[in-house]
């Protein structure tokens, strides 16, 4: 299934997924975007009033809904409410400049995502800019086994490692090798109070394909010396000779068939054989998308980078099934 | 492309400071209630050829709006999650507001008044509820669904309601004596849009999987499903013209908009006719009470005007604006639609090889 719209990035609204396990920091959060001076007109979903801004006419409640529009096809799986609400908001004349949607602390982040690529409203009116996940520095180890605490850290292009002033240093370095070895490409900000600047939140661009990949240079030079046990976790590959884009397509599209409900994101820049341009390539789920970028620049050190992010992943097999699109 | 002799030769405008979201009239084509984005609801009152702004300019939307069969009430309801309702005094009158009733569920954006009936029906949340205009209060017993009702339609006589969720449509008998427990019928989908046919009994639901479900007897049975829309199906209209066998239904789905004509009583007696000239998606749509010409209104800014066989008489502009919402005047000779920049619009139509109307209602806008 395609990811993209027909409508260019430019004339579709932003929205930020925000999540985070039961008191990360979600809230405090929220109403530093809302309280903010940052110039944009920021309009919040939230899934109960609670402690944000109520009076703020942009904040608005809606009731976690799960639609399965195919047979249970977990990337067909959506969030009806946000479909239902926000095809009311945006019927409104002066529209806002940005959507942030909170999700509730026990919610997968997925089907939100989908609903942006799978709606053919939103998908033509709106565009994912990121998703931001809170982590407790506190009490993350505690709820390391909730199934959604790494679901969340899987899915997230930020993750701010959030309650620094309370805990110590050294435990901060262990979450942060923990959260890494899930996930490898997200943005980390170390934070008090969920105090990042705001332009490090809004305006990320992460579902941009041109931005497809930021790894951590650290994580790809060890080539995966992850000894965590965790469900979920993350392969990456670094290869220096051109691939071959129709192997490539082949492996993924057989990949994602088989194991699709299990591949949480992928991204990837690949150099291609005979092509003078890099291919970028993000997948969601079962949603794929992949296109050429920019040429490789003079001197910049040509290779391809791969990540997949996952549930149970088999990390020999899938090198193995990589190494074999080689051109 | 226009008939020889233009449909629509004036009009009659004003502004609201917020998109347009709803229009409504009275049964008896005396008032005209608009609604915003903004939660403006302006009523117009055609007979005393003057207007009230009953709601200004706020920070919650207003989706649905309706008046009583007997034009007893108005009804409105939107993002704030209340039920607002006024007593109209009729003409000239100033209508007496209620106090706003929350429902706790949540942005409202259906609710319908039964015809020849005082029963509001609201969707809130995972239930339908009743007002009692009767009464004035609550009924005690509402419909629960599995999901979030969509979409609601009451059948012409007012006996039956229908509501669609994920994956359902619930049949209620809400004023039957010994109300049988509501039927419910798998949809495989959403229902976004719901029509029962004014004659015929017929039962109409757009889908958000592109298809459209046709009951042929008021939800009972199984339905027919047509597939293959571009798009989500989300505006139905029936025309109450009376035909040989079902009478002709109207359906939106993103830029197109399809006819069908039922041929024979088979599944492939059903004849869809594409009417296709809208640039952008179509947003609303209505058969003009008592013919069978067309309107449908665009989110391309403009409106067209359709004779029974799909030919485009007339395209009306809408001055830059896209068009959010539609209504007929019953007497079907009045057209009044909403843009998504606040203007509203207001147009005498003449009927096509009939002669004009005469230049009477809404006279005092100008």
């Amino acid at each position: 299934m395609a990811f993209t719209s027909a409508v260019p990035a430019a004339d579709r609204l932003p929205v930020t997924v925000l999540t985070g396990y039961l008191g990360a920091g979600k809230t405090t959060l929220l109403n530093r975007i809302l309280t903010h001076e940052h110039g944009l007109k920021v309009a919040v979903i939230v899934n109960e009033f609670g402690e944000v801004g109520i009076d703020n006419q942009l904040v608005i409640e809606a009731d976690e809904e799960i639609f399965e529009m195919n047979n249970g096809c977990i990337c067909c799986t959506v969030r009806g409410d946000l479909i239902r609400i926000i095809g009311n908001l945006m019927k409104r004349r002066d529209r806002f400049d940005h959507l942030v949607i909170e999700t509730t602390g026990l919610a997968d982040p997925a089907p939100v995502i989908q609903t942006f690529f799978v709606d053919e409203d939103l998908r033509d009116e709106l565009r994912l800019d990121a998703v931001i996940t809170l982590v407790d520095l506190v009490h993350v180890q505690q709820h390391w086994e909730a199934e959604e605490v790494q679901e969340q850290l899987a899915f997230a292009d930020v993750l701010l490692l959030n309650k620094a002033d309370l805990v110590e240093e050294a435990e901060r370095q262990a979450i942060e090798q923990r959260v890494r070895a899930i996930n490898p490409m997200a943005r980390l900000i170390t934070t008090c109070n969920a105090d990042a600047p705001i332009d490090q939140l809004l305006g990320v661009g992460a579902f941009e394909l041109e931005r497809a990949l930021s790894l951590d240079p650290g994580f790809l030079v060890e080539e995966h010396a992850h000894e965590h046990d965790d469900a979920v976790g993350s392969v990456a590959f670094v290869e220096e000779r051109p691939m071959d884009l129709d192997k490539l397509g082949t492996w993924l599209a057989d990949l994602v068939a088989e194991r699709g409900p299990d591949l949480f994101r992928m991204k990837g820049i690949i150099q291609l054989a005979g092509k003078d341009e890099r291919y970028v390539f993000q997948a969601v789920h079962m949603l794929l998308d992949g296109d050429f970028d920019r040429p490789w620049k003079e001197g910049e050190r040509r290779c391809t980078e791969f990540v997949i992010i996952g549930r149970e992943l088999d990390a020999e097999g899938l090198r193995a099934g990589f190494n074999a699109c080689v051109a | 492309m226009t008939a020889a002799q233009p449909l629509v030769q004036e009009r009659l405008s004003g502004e609201l400071q917020q998109a347009i979201t709803a229009l409504s009239w009275s049964a008896d084509g005396e008032f005209l209630a608009i609604a915003s984005a903004g939660g403006e609801l302006l009523l117009l009152d055609f007979r005393a050829g003057c207007e009230e702004l009953l709601q200004g300019l706020g920070n919650a939307s207003l989706d649905a709006i309706g008046f009583s069969a007997d034009g007893q009430f108005l009804m409105a309801v939107g993002q704030a999650g209340e039920l607002l309702l006024w007593e109209l005094g009729g003409s000239g009158v100033r209508p007496l507001a209620f106090a706003p009733q929350p429902l706790g569920a949540g942005w409202l954006d259906a609710a319908v008044w039964q015809p020849r009936g005082l029963l509001l029906a609201v969707a809130a949340g995972r239930r339908v509820r009743l007002w009692d205009g009767a009464l004035r209060q609550w009924r005690p017993d509402s419909l629960e669904l599995p999901g979030t009702a969509q979409a609601l339609a009451w059948s012409a006589d007012g006996k039956r309601l229908a509501a669609s969720c994920h994956g359902e449509l619930a049949l209620w008998q809400p004023t039957a004596a010994a109300a049988p427990p509501p039927r419910r019928a798998p949809t495989g989908s959403v229902g976004l849009a719901l029509a029962f046919s004014p004659v015929g009994e017929l039962l109409a639901c757009g889908q958000m999987d592109r298809s459209l479900l046709l009951w042929p007897e008021a939800g009972e049975g199984r339905p027919w499903q047509f597939s293959g829309f571009p798009a989500k199906v989300r505006a139905l209209a029936w025309s109450d013209q009376p035909a040989k066998l079902a009478p002709a239904l109207a359906v939106a789905a993103a830029d197109h908009v399809v006819l069908w004509e039922q041929r024979n009583r088979s599944e492939q007696g059903w004849q869809p006719e594409p009417l296709l000239w809208h640039q952008q998606r179509v947003t609303a749509l209505g058969f003009a009470p008592g013919s069978r010409l067309l309107a449908t209104a665009s989110a391309d800014g403009s409106v067209g005007l359709w004779d029974g066989r799909g030919r485009l008489l007339q395209a009306l502009e809408g001055e830059g604006q896209g068009f959010q919402a539609l209504a007929w005047r019953p007497d079907g000779r009045h057209l009044a639609a909403g843009g998504d920049q606040g203007r509203w619009w207001l147009w005498p139509v003449t009927l096509p090889g009939r002669p004009r109307p005469r230049r009477s209602g809404g006279a005092g806008f100008g």
